[in-house]
């Protein structure tokens, strides 16, 4: 018997695969912890996977767990590589991909472009048959049509096939159907239905989530079976797991088939982390933060719930519509602002952050790499939050002319100091992140005051206690290992799937029976698919939420049910908590009559997540990893003398005071004057917020 | 370090909290509201002015509501002018548009005070449209009304709620008129909400940056914009230019525009009398829509404000169409106004061919169907715009099927959600392939929507302009396609409206919804090969049209 059970994550990201391993001694419940990082092997993604497991000296064999996220599914979408799809739908509405929902955001804009279908008009065909809002058969399918329909596909070189009907979401029995027929008549072709990835209504939403789902099914499933193969030709016993959007891992085989669920799997495994982080440091109200080199996201997690949503959009922003995508995706806002994010002054002199990006090449100014544009990263080197002696874990050698050039550009377009343009870039971009983190919080009724800010990726350090002091959080949390923070989360998932089912139903006595058999028939669905990939249903956990409104809305509020079967006597209960949640989220409430829109039920399963052992304080004091001291322009609070220390030096139970900074090779953690930190048992370093903000 | 009250970052730091914080009231009023004309089309419009009524900030929404809640709050002000008639916690209502209400009394703008101390800072305001304010018609909205006493109940600049208590008897009036009680309570506390999350936002803002700050912030964003309209001012063609259009009804409609490097001049003094039917506008009105092609030609992406607009001097003649006086019914103002703005955009067009394109369908195609649910027994009514084609421009093909000028960020009914809640069937939703719009770049397609009625006694009103007229078109190409409804009987009669009230529905009929392609712009034949047969193979356009319009031989 092994001695330990080993735990891999591997991620791959557009420049770089990433992996973070760890390996728990089953004796005392230590894990050692491993990261490595190697260059993406596009298109041959799978060496990657394998030249990163090398790299950090794994043998596949030896692993016990393996979870993988990829963003094969985005890059497909946005880069366009997926392939050509036929859609085949209700007769009378083959345009829905095109009309839309007509909107116009940019409105004044008359040069407005509409974004375009992913597929063309002539590849969108009909079929008769229809199905009522309630469930049950207008008129019957008709079949006959479809052989023509899939010979001229087949003339047109698609590759897969989408099917979507009105009403499917209340009757799957003619998409089904047609699925069924396509599968006979033409067996190799792709095939996917709507009411295989959501059973909610809005058929244009449901219509392009599964034909961006089609789109890159072939080129995701190539991707999913040529890393199992690899992995299995080096000995790895198992069989991957793969992240979802929806926070939870799921299986290759089931991903393989329906692999739009992958499309925000990146950020979901970070917010994962910082839920799962905050159950094991007593801190069930987290906003959580992570800042990256083009974006910042973040996402609000009460009573240790992240929440999740199936209102996702691909590419919609101020000036463009976008693709809805209606699979379950965490709640996040996402914004242009990460640390390569760009500076610039526009023709009135004001001064603006992103959401242009260095990128990763030219990067910003002082990467060296030709860059001449100031990025908020170069702010901070500026005002020596980031120690310019140490740049990228001393990885880079700090080009700091060519920071200089580039600030003093934005300085003298704004007539003030190269000081002053850099405090300014660094107030613009907490100032559009702390408005993103209102969004997630005060826009939806939460009190920031109430929750601890959680900051990983490789800004988020930097930022976060300018932001919290800005939020009035009770604290700001920098996870240990905060730039490897998403893969952690990935080790800590559990298998889960969420069924969104639209159901309407008045709340009123008699209705219970009803409700509860839409939550048995999930509940069975899913036992069965868990039941078919070998998890058996005594593991399997479920939480139900209703989503309720008053009459005649449509906006719905979701409401956790608590278990065991709904019965009209319970009822009350349910309508009084919907009540007080929409009174928290809107202010107000109302006498008039609540019905039920739908289900939204979570299956979960652990498949082996990680458990973490919490070490013994160290009697050292935080001067062991006192490196020395330096100037730091905090920006709002000025310029002070701050204590730097060495990150891999600090110990469980160690103490510090702002002004300060924390340096390890991944992250730059700035503590502000008048603020505390401390390091707890599990490495994560909590710095506590005192005397308020000074103006 | 300067001080932070005179610190352009933190003037920019409120600007920026000024925009999001007029973001979230409109985030809160799209999800609370009860009428699918709000949380859906989203016709709406949230807005943040300065202590003394100006524009500082508008939110999303559409964008012919954006200059109009400075409007309501400079007659809320007026109207209250004596100490203590606006105190903390109060809020405000108008739908009048001759007092500061704008548009129609279905439109109820809520604007509520923010205080610091003893001092208004701000106001925050919401206008949206609610589906039954009383009157003679379901909905409100009649073709028949004569005076604006038939169109609802008239709200002049009021206050609801005093010290943060509603005013019981105010609120009981406001929903004793309307045949949807329940739904019209729902709306208005959906709006109060949201002045009510903004003013929080706003207090918080100048609490923690000071109230001068604050209102220098204001002052200075309002400079801002109108630094970038002089700016882009300059920029335009300079002189008059004039043009006289017929309408579906009969009436010519004159406009002069004159524009020199310091004002937008619109003289609209020269057209006819009111109408004694509802398709008049306020003077107020007629600005927004000077004001929205204004905004498009000088700074189409930043947002707006009360600055933005200081150039534009509107001339109108009172007791004219477009400064109508009391009591001069308003119901279907929305249309004049969109006349009044293409009738702009096409004065301007060839003169400007970077920035404008041919005509779009330019009709709200406001289409009312009523009755009862056959599966609830519950009344339904829709109330919707529809989508249409847009006219190419120098550049490209015109987009199919988005709202009109007058919507912005608006969204149509699902045909599943509409089954649903609506008790009828849509049977298709489809682009409109009548021919029209041929060009080099041809203008977008409209919609062709059947709506089949499940029930007995149900209504339908609609107003449609261009519906004669269709949109035009530039430089040779081809004119777009009528807008109108064509009527299918059950019992085989067909018959095609542009205007009709209260037309009683039966079973089985089916109401089939037709919206106009936009405009082409040059001669089809010269259009790129390449592009007929992609809209040959797309089914876009028939063989004949291919052959005889666009001279395509395969």
């Amino acid at each position: 018997m092994a001695a330990s059970t080993i735990r891999v994550a591997t991620d791959v990201g557009g420049t770089f695969t990433d992996l973070v391993c760890f390996e728990t001694d089953l004796v005392t419940g230590e894990s050692r912890l491993t990261t490595a990082k190697v260059d993406t092997t596009p298109p041959d993604f799978e060496l990657g996977v394998l030249n990163v497991l090398a790299k950090g000296g794994i043998d596949p064999k030896a692993v016990d767990f393996l979870v993988h996220g990829t963003t094969v599914v985005i890059n497909a979408l946005t880069e366009r590589k997926g392939v050509k799809v036929g859609l085949i739908t209700t007769e009378g509405f083959r345009d829905s991909l095109e009309i839309a929902r007509g909107n116009r955001p940019d409105f004044f804009n008359l040069h407005y472009q509409k974004p375009k279908p992913f597929v063309p008009r002539y590849l969108r065909r009909e079929l008769p048959g229809r199905i009522t809002y309630r469930g049950a058969e207008l008129r019957p399918l008709e079949l006959g049509g479809l052989p023509a329909i899939l010979d001229d596909f087949r003339a047109e070189g698609v590759a897969a096939i989408a099917v979507c009907f009105l009403h499917s979401y209340a009757d799957t029995s003619h998409e089904k159907a047609a699925v069924e027929e396509i599968q006979r008549l033409w067996p190799d072709v792709s095939v996917v239905a709507s009411h295989q990835i959501t059973r909610e209504w809005r058929e244009y939403e449901r219509a392009s989530t599964t034909v961006l789902s089609a789109y890159v099914q072939p080129t995701a499933e190539r991707y999913l079976s040529r890393l199992a193969a690899g992995l299995s030709a080096k000995g790895f016993r198992h069989s991957p797991y793969i992240m979802q959007s929806n926070c939870g891992v799921d299986s290759l085989e089931s991903v393989s088939r329906i692999p739009i669920t992958m499309v925000e799997s990146g950020p979901a495994s970070g917010f994962w982390g910082a839920a799962e982080l905050g159950k094991l440091i007593g801190e069930p109200r987290v906003l959580a933060l992570d800042i990256g080199g083009t974006t910042a996201k973040c996402s609000l997690i009460e009573n240790g719930e992240v929440k999740i949503k199936t209102d996702y959009w691909i590419e919609r922003d101020r000036t463009s519509s976008g693709y809805p995508i209606m699979v379950p995706v965490v709640d996040l806002v996402e914004i242009g602002n990460g640390g390569g994010s760009i500076a610039w002054v526009d023709d009135f002199g004001k001064l603006h952050v992103g959401p242009k990006s260095a990128g990763a090449m030219p990067g910003p100014a002082a990467y060296g790499r030709g860059g001449t544009e100031a990025t908020t990263t170069d702010a901070n080197l500026w005002l020596g939050r980031i120690n310019k002696d140490y740049f990228c874990g001393g990885e880079i050698v700090a080009d700091m002319e060519a920071a200089e050039a580039a600030l003093s550009r934005v300085a003298n377009k704004l007539g003030v100091s190269i000081d002053e343009a850099a405090r300014g870039i660094i107030r613009i971009a907490n100032n559009n992140m702390v408005n993103a983190l209102k969004l997630v919080s005060l826009n939806r009724g939460y009190d920031p005051r109430d929750f601890t800010l959680v900051v990983f990726g490789g800004g988020g350090p930097m930022h976060g206690v300018a932001l919290g002091k800005e939020l009035g959080v009770k604290k700001v949390v920098v996870p240990a290992g905060a730039s490897v923070f998403s893969a952690w989360g990935m080790m800590m998932s559990d298998l889960r799937r969420d069924y969104f089912v639209t159901r309407l139903a008045d709340l009123r006595s008699g209705a219970a029976a009803g409700i509860e058999a839409v939550f048995a028939d999930a509940e069975d669905q899913a036992r069965a698919q868990f039941g078919a990939e070998g998890v058996d249903g005594s593991r399997l956990s479920f939480k139900r939420y209703g989503k309720f409104r008053y009459q005649n809305q449509e906006h719905t509020t979701e409401v956790l049910i608590e278990s065991g079967t709904i019965t009209d006597a319970r009822l009350g209960d349910i309508e009084a908590t919907f009540h007080d949640t929409y009174e928290r989220e809107y202010t107000y409430r109302l006498g008039a009559p609540v019905e039920m829109v739908g289900i939204h039920l979570v299956a979960s399963a652990e498949v082996g997540k990680l458990t973490m052992k919490e070490r013994a304080p160290s009697t050292a004091s935080s001067e062991v990893a006192l490196k020395g001291h330096r100037d730091v322009d905090y920006a709002l609070e000025g310029v002070d003398r701050a204590a730097i220390y060495d990150g891999t030096r600090l110990e469980p139970g160690m103490a510090f005071s702002g002004p300060a900074v924390i340096e390890d090779p991944g992250t730059t953690i700035v503590v502000h004057p008048g603020s505390r930190g401390a390091v707890d048992g599990y490495g994560n370093i909590h710095i506590e917020l005192i005397g308020g903000d000074r103006k | 370090m300067t001080t932070a009250s005179d610190d352009p970052i933190t003037l920019e730091i409120i600007q920026n909290s000024l925009q999001a914080t007029a973001d979230e009231m409109f985030a809160v009023m799209k999800k609370t509201a009860m009428s699918s004309i709000i949380y859906e089309v989203l016709d709406m419009g949230t807005g943040i002015t300065d202590g003394e009524g100006a524009l500082a900030t508008s939110g999303a929404g559409i964008p012919a509501f954006v200059g109009m809640l400075d409007k309501a709050v400079k007659v809320i002000l007026q109207r209250h002018g004596q100490p203590g008639d606006i105190e903390p916690g109060d809020v405000f209502a108008t739908n009048d548009p001759y007092y500061g209400g704008v548009t129609h009394l279905n439109d109820i703008i809520v604007a509520m005070p923010v205080f610091v101390g003893d001092r208004i800072i701000a106001w925050t305001a919401n206008i949206a449209h609610n589906s039954d304010v009383g009157g003679m018609a379901p909905g409100s909205l009649s073709g028949n009304a004569t005076e604006i006493f038939q169109e609802g109940l008239r709200l002049p600049a009021i206050k609801i709620i005093s010290r943060g208590e509603p005013i019981r008897s105010v609120m009981d009036i406001l929903k004793v008129n309307s045949r949807m009680p329940d739904v019209l309570e729902g709306d208005v506390w959906a709006a109060i909400a949201s002045v009510r999350t903004g003013a929080k936002r706003l207090v918080e803002l100048a609490d923690k940056y000071g109230v001068e700050t604050f209102a220098r912030a204001m002052a200075s964003f309002m400079d801002f914009g109108e630094q970038v309209s002089l700016r882009e001012l300059k920029t335009l063609p300079k002189g008059s230019f004039a043009f006289s259009e017929e309408q579906d009804d009969g009436r010519i409609f004159n406009v002069k525009i004159t524009i020199d490097d310091t004002a937008f001049t619109v003289d609209l003094r020269d057209n006819p009398d009111q109408s004694r039917n509802p398709v008049n506008s306020s003077r107020d009105g007629v600005m927004i829509c000077a004001q929205m092609i204004f905004k498009s030609l000088t700074d189409p992406y930043s947002a707006a404000n009360e600055g933005s607009f200081r150039p534009i001097r509107l001339l109108t003649r009172p007791g004219s169409v477009f400064e109508a006086i009391e009591p001069a019914p308003h119901g279907f103002y929305y249309e004049v106004e969109l006349r009044v703005y293409d009738l702009m955009w096409r004065c301007l067009a060839p003169h400007m061919p970077d920035r404008l394109a041919a005509g779009h369908f330019a009709s709200v195609c406001g289409t009312f169907i009523g009755g009862i649910h056959p599966d609830t027994g519950r009344q339904y009514t829709i109330i919707e715009p529809q989508l249409g084609g847009w006219g190419a421009s120098r550049t490209g093909d015109g987009n199919s099927a988005i709202f009109c000028g007058f919507h912005g960020d608006t969204f149509n009914c699902p045909a599943e959600i509409n089954e649903a809640r609506n008790g009828l069937y849509v049977d298709r939703m489809e682009l409109n392939m009548e021919p029209g719009g041929e060009g080099k770049f041809r203008g977008g397609r409209g919609i062709v929507m059947d709506y089949r009625v499940r029930a007995d006694n149900g209504f339908l009103t609609v107003g449609y302009t261009r519906s004669k007229f269709p949109a035009w078109s530039l430089d040779g190409g081809h004119e777009g396609s009528p807008n109108y409804v064509r009527y299918l009987g059950k019992d085989g009669t067909s018959e095609h409206y542009a205007f009709v009230t209260g037309l009683t529905t039966h079973t089985d009929d089916i109401i089939r919804v037709i919206t106009g392609n936009g405009g082409g712009i040059g001669d089809p034949k010269e259009r790129d090969r390449a592009l007929v047969a992609e809209d040959l193979k797309n089914g876009m356009i028939t063989p004949e049209t291919a052959r005889d319009v666009y001279g395509y031989v395969r």
